[in-house]
């Protein structure tokens, strides 16, 4: 059967992040994590004595608290935990001009485009390299505007307080575990606020890049944006191929306030040795308006399932949502959305596509409180699959307690069917390309969201190298 | 089962649910009275009473940790301002029951409503 | 805290469930029987009952709402009296091929078309059946289909059971009407566990109505059912419950369905009635060209807690299943519906459907739905939806535009709502007489 070569043909399973740079840590605790690993990346990070406290309390939460009992399989998670860097320094401060980047960073970041991108249009470009921002900048436009797109830690230091009204409200510590484990050894990450009244009609981006074997990264970013505000955050991730296991697990908090609109949109490709359990989640006010695009290809095993708390009003929350599970690959991704004032509406579009042994899972929750009177909620799932060894499964939680509701939830599985294949060839296609077109065709409804107009990672991803594979 | 009595203020049907020694400032306290599940408060002195179920998935608030007027649901994070129910912090939206309060004599009595 | 209606009413029979009473009410009963209840003890003893932190019971709390601890056995019956609400029902009913009734646990009568009998179809007391060695009882009760071993309620209703059904359907034998089952529970307080086995041997063909009623009661009384249904190559068999139980029941029925190669295995549940309806149904299918159409309805109001949980469990490649459940909620009424498909390694050509639709009605109902898919092989066909939602308004102004008043229109979208669901089962009698049971409802609602 060519069917595994012509899959591969499309790219999505070529690693092209899988290279490694031998850059040497100004800093690094040692593998395994307790109280005392804790203080030492507070320490570094000269952090007030709230933080260290909150830290420390995070940790005794994530102790006490047990595995996840679903979702993926995080049975061999334990062992990894314990042979693991949590926190790895890469070097002094946080650098504004891409030419003060140490040599070898920046030449990692060049491979993967970034500076690229922000000589594109983009308003802000970070980097962060295992544990810490590496560079940050904001364009001088938006700065004078009273935009503030820092590195979270700069966000701590430089705007305490409304760093600490903000930190940790949308998702507290004890949310869940790996929420607790975020909060006791965070680092790296964006601190980014938007003054009412701002539109930054170019998007925000943040990189992520894991070099160090057997690193935990645990960025944590607090995006809050303003009255009537507009902005999109990008955020990409990739790692080297390592033989151990990696951890990545990330917590981002959005609020996004009256009449404000606000996209996040993520595009993770991790190497698959890359355990990625994170949390996401947005508090919507009155006319609010939050989009999560969450594209997942890579990872051993993504958990992550970016939520809207819709509490104003009015307020509208989407999620769009893409995953593709390679072989041996778990993408347990979703959505919620949880409807709490009148005339809220939401909507959730989940696509997935397993190939060989991969699975993905779309795990979601639409829960409409007695109150939120016509509020309305629509959810759409789709599997392809495209082997027989491939496996999807869908786990949607319906929690209705409102009459004047509205909710609807329809999902299909697929597989890529012969008859298409047989139609598309004889029109004169070769395999290859009647299989990039089917996928291209399932997936185009989420990939025309993003953003093209930049050749970052997803778009190279989906877009040009299924082009590409097929030429 | 705390020993239930019945208090001095007319009319009304006020329980006593505990010593208001048990209950010293900063602490929370889990009574039950009434077939209702209901944590103490005290915040510097003045009480307060709120079921002893978090309204995000019903777990019990005493179980949690009291920082002023917050009381910190243990389980998943969330806060709530013990002196009116509302909910202050993810993932709780929705606000719990409060009940009036009187101490008499060291004695903290409730009113269910 | 006492269940403090409890102590009002008098209880009748008095036998608390025990290791004692699993002893007792298998007496009689042969050896591989009696092992069987013991080894359902064992595993029911040594079984914690689910709380809401399992999966499948997260919306039904049976530690609060099941007082397993003071609900008591039924004595057997005496005698052979219909009781009166009961022989109210019977009079409604429509022809049948064969009738069986229950009451408080104990058969009283099994009746059976002289001709059905000569070709040789059995329907006969479970009890007697078991005792007798009647068929292939030993074999299949509580064995492939709903053995104890599927957790602590099934565990203990094999302990426990009192009596049941055994209908035999011998191979190409066609059953033209359906057969009827009429239960009774007489007795507030009382926990009645009973079975239905239905063994439908090769290119047979038999349809089972299954209805339980009972008084209200003032305290929470339990009736457990488990219903073990075989379809063999090629045969057809269609079973329908109908639970209008009083208030204060509480229904618990755990429901599997084997259909082999080229069978068709369908069920309808109906909820109506009772305070608290729990039915777990899973349905299997392990033989290509199997089929099982699903079927469910449901319509609370008051205090009504209905929970459904099904599976579709595709274990053998070209099989079908498709699920309809559809339920209104009225009043402070509580639905969840939580269903998944699994679609099993190899199971190619797999078609699998499965939809819950809901209507809440007002404004303290509430509907949860969980539909779920587990998808391990390629070539199939599946799909879900899930809707909640309020009265069509359209139709509500057409109707209220030709006359009728707001209440009669919204009893009539409502009826229709439901009524997607009647018009697929292919039994006119029966869904008349359900539709009369709704409407019977609706008025009193």
């Amino acid at each position: 059967m060519p069917r595994n070569e012509v899959v591969q043909g499309l790219g999505l399973d070529d690693y092209k992040f899988d290279f490694r740079t031998d850059s040497k840590p100004v800093y690094r605790t040692r593998p395994g994590l307790d109280a005392d690993v804790v203080r030492q990346i507070s320490a570094r990070k000269e952090e007030p004595e709230w933080m260290l406290s909150a830290r420390l309390k995070a940790l005794k939460i994530y102790e006490s608290k047990p595995m996840p009992q679903w979702g993926g399989d995080l049975s061999e998670l334990r062992e990894t935990l314990e042979q693991t860097y949590f926190y790895v320094k890469p070097q002094e401060k946080i650098e504004r001009s891409w030419d003060d980047v140490p040599e070898n960073i920046k030449l990692t970041f060049e491979r993967l485009g970034i500076p690229e991108a922000e000589r594109k249009i983009l308003a802000g470009v970070g980097a962060q390299y295992d544990s810490e921002m590496v560079y940050h900048s904001l364009k001088e436009e938006w700065e004078s505007k009273g935009v503030i797109f820092d590195s979270i830690e700069d966000g701590l230091k430089n705007h305490p307080q409304l760093f600490r009204e903000h930190f940790g409200t949308v998702i507290p510590a004890a949310d869940n575990k790996f929420a607790a484990l975020n909060s006791a050894v965070w680092s790296g990450g964006s601190f980014v606020y938007i003054p009412p009244g701002v539109h930054l009609d170019t998007p925000l981006q943040a990189y992520f890049r894991v070099n160090q074997e057997r690193l935990g990264q645990f960025e944590r970013t607090l995006i809050i944006a303003g009255e009537g505000s507009r902005a999109h955050y990008i955020e990409g991730c990739t790692a080297p191929v390592y033989s151990t296991d990696s951890f990545h697990s990330g917590v981002i908090e959005i609020l996004v306030n009256r009449d404000a609109r606000f996209r996040y949109t993520t595009i993770q490709n991790w190497s698959n040795n890359m355990y990625n359990l994170v949390t996401q989640r947005a508090l919507v006010h009155q006319g609010g308006h939050m989009e999560w695009l969450d594209g997942n290809l890579g990872s051993k095993l993504t958990m992550k399932y970016p939520s809207c708390y819709l509490v104003g009003q009015g307020a509208h929350g989407e999620i769009l949502s893409i995953a593709y599970a390679g072989d041996g690959q778990h993408q347990d991704t979703g959505g919620k959305v949880i409807h709490v004032a009148p005339n809220t509406t939401s909507s959730i579009v989940s696509k997935s596509i397993s190939k060989g042994t991969g699975r993905s899972s779309y795990r979601g929750l639409c829960k409409v409180y007695d109150g939120a009177t016509n509020a309305r909620a629509n959810v759409e799932c789709d599997a392809l699959l495209i082997h027989d060894t491939s496996r999807t499964d869908t786990f949607p939680y319906i929690e209705i307690d409102e009459r004047s509701a509205t909710v609807g939830h329809e999902a299909t599985v697929s597989k890529v069917g012969h008859e298409q294949l047989f139609y598309l060839m004889s029109r004169g296609m070769n395999e290859a390309e009647a299989m990039a077109l089917i996928v291209r065709g399932f997936i185009e409804p989420i990939a025309k969201e993003l953003p093209l107009e930049y050749a970052v990672e997803l778009n190279r991803l989906i877009e040009l190298e299924m082009e590409g594979s097929v030429g | 089962m705390p020993d239930e009595g019945v208090a001095p203020s007319p009319g009304a049907a006020w329980v006593r649910v505990s010593a208001a020694t048990a209950v010293p400032p900063g602490a929370i306290k889990a009574v039950q009275t009434g077939g209702e599940r209901i944590v103490l408060a005290n915040v510097d002195g003045d009480f307060f009473a709120l079921e002893d179920r978090c309204s995000h998935q019903d777990f019990p608030l005493s179980s949690g940790e009291l920082e002023g007027n917050r009381l910190e649901c243990i389980f998943h994070g969330a806060t709530f301002d013990v002196r009116t129910g509302r909910s202050t912090r993810l993932p709780a939206v929705r606000p719990v029951r409060t009940f009036p309060v009187e101490v008499r004599d060291g004695e903290v009595y409730l009113r269910l409503g | 805290m006492t269940n403090s209606g409890a102590v009002l009413v008098p209880k009748i029979g008095g036998r608390p469930i025990d290791r004692e009473a699993a002893l007792e009410v298998g007496a009689a009963d042969p050896g591989w029987l009696k092992l069987r209840r013991e080894e359902a003890w064992n595993i029911f003893a040594a079984t914690p009952l689910p709380s809401t932190r399992s999966e499948e019971w997260r919306y039904t709390d049976l530690r609060s709402k099941l007082p397993l601890d003071t609900l008591s056995l039924p004595v057997a019956a005496v005698g052979k009296t219909v009781p009166a609400g009961l022989h109210r029902a019977l009079e409604q009913d429509v022809k049948s091929g064969g009738r069986i009734v229950e009451v408080d646990g104990s058969v009283i009568s099994a009746e059976l078309d002289d001709s059905l009998a000569a070709q040789g179809v059995v329907l006969a007391s479970l009890r007697d059946a078991a005792r007798r060695g009647i068929g292939g009882v030993e074999a299949l009760l509580a064995t492939e289909a709903v053995p104890a071993s599927d957790g602590k309620l099934p565990a203990l209703n094999t302990a426990l059971w009192s009596d049941g059904v055994f209908l035999q359907v011998p191979p190409g034998v066609s059953l033209d009407r359906p057969i009827r089952l009429s239960r009774w529970v007489s007795h507030p307080g009382t926990a009645t566990f009973t079975r239905i086995l239905i063994v439908a041997e090769e290119q047979s063909r038999v349809s089972f109505v299954d209805e339980i009623l009972s008084p209200d009661f003032e305290t929470t009384t339990l009736a457990d059912t488990a219903v073990e249904l075989f379809a063999r190559g090629g045969a057809r068999v269609q079973y329908v419950s109908l639970q209008r139980m009083g208030r204060g029941g509480f229904y618990l029925a755990h429901q599997r369905t084997l259909a082999e190669r080229d069978a068709t295995l369908n069920t309808l549940n109906v909820a109506l009635g009772g305070s608290v309806g729990r039915v777990d149904l899973n349905a299997r299918l392990l033989g290509p060209g199997a089929n099982s159409d699903m079927l469910g309805l449901y319509f609370g109001d008051g205090d009504q807690h209905f929970d459904f949980n099904t599976s579709q469990d595709h274990v053998a490649p070209h099989a079908r299943s498709d699920l309809l459940y559809k339920g209104a909620l009225d009043g402070e009424a509580k639905g969840i519906f939580r269903g998944v498909i699994r679609v099993h390694e190899g199971a190619q050509g797999t078609d699998a459907y499965q939809t819950n639709r809901n209507l809440i009605l007002s404004d303290r109902a509430r509907a949860n739905s969980l539909p779920n898919l587990e998808i391990e092989a390629d070539d199939v066909r599946c799909s879900h939806g899930a809707t909640v939602g309020q009265l069509d308004a359209d139709a509500l102004f057409y109707l209220m535009s030709r006359g009728l008043s707001r209440r009669r229109a919204e009893r009539l979208v409502v009826l229709g709502f439901l009524g997607e669901v009647l018009s697929k089962l292919p039994m006119g009698g029966v869904a008349r007489k359900i539709t009369k049971a709704i409407e019977t409802k609706l008025r009193y609602a």
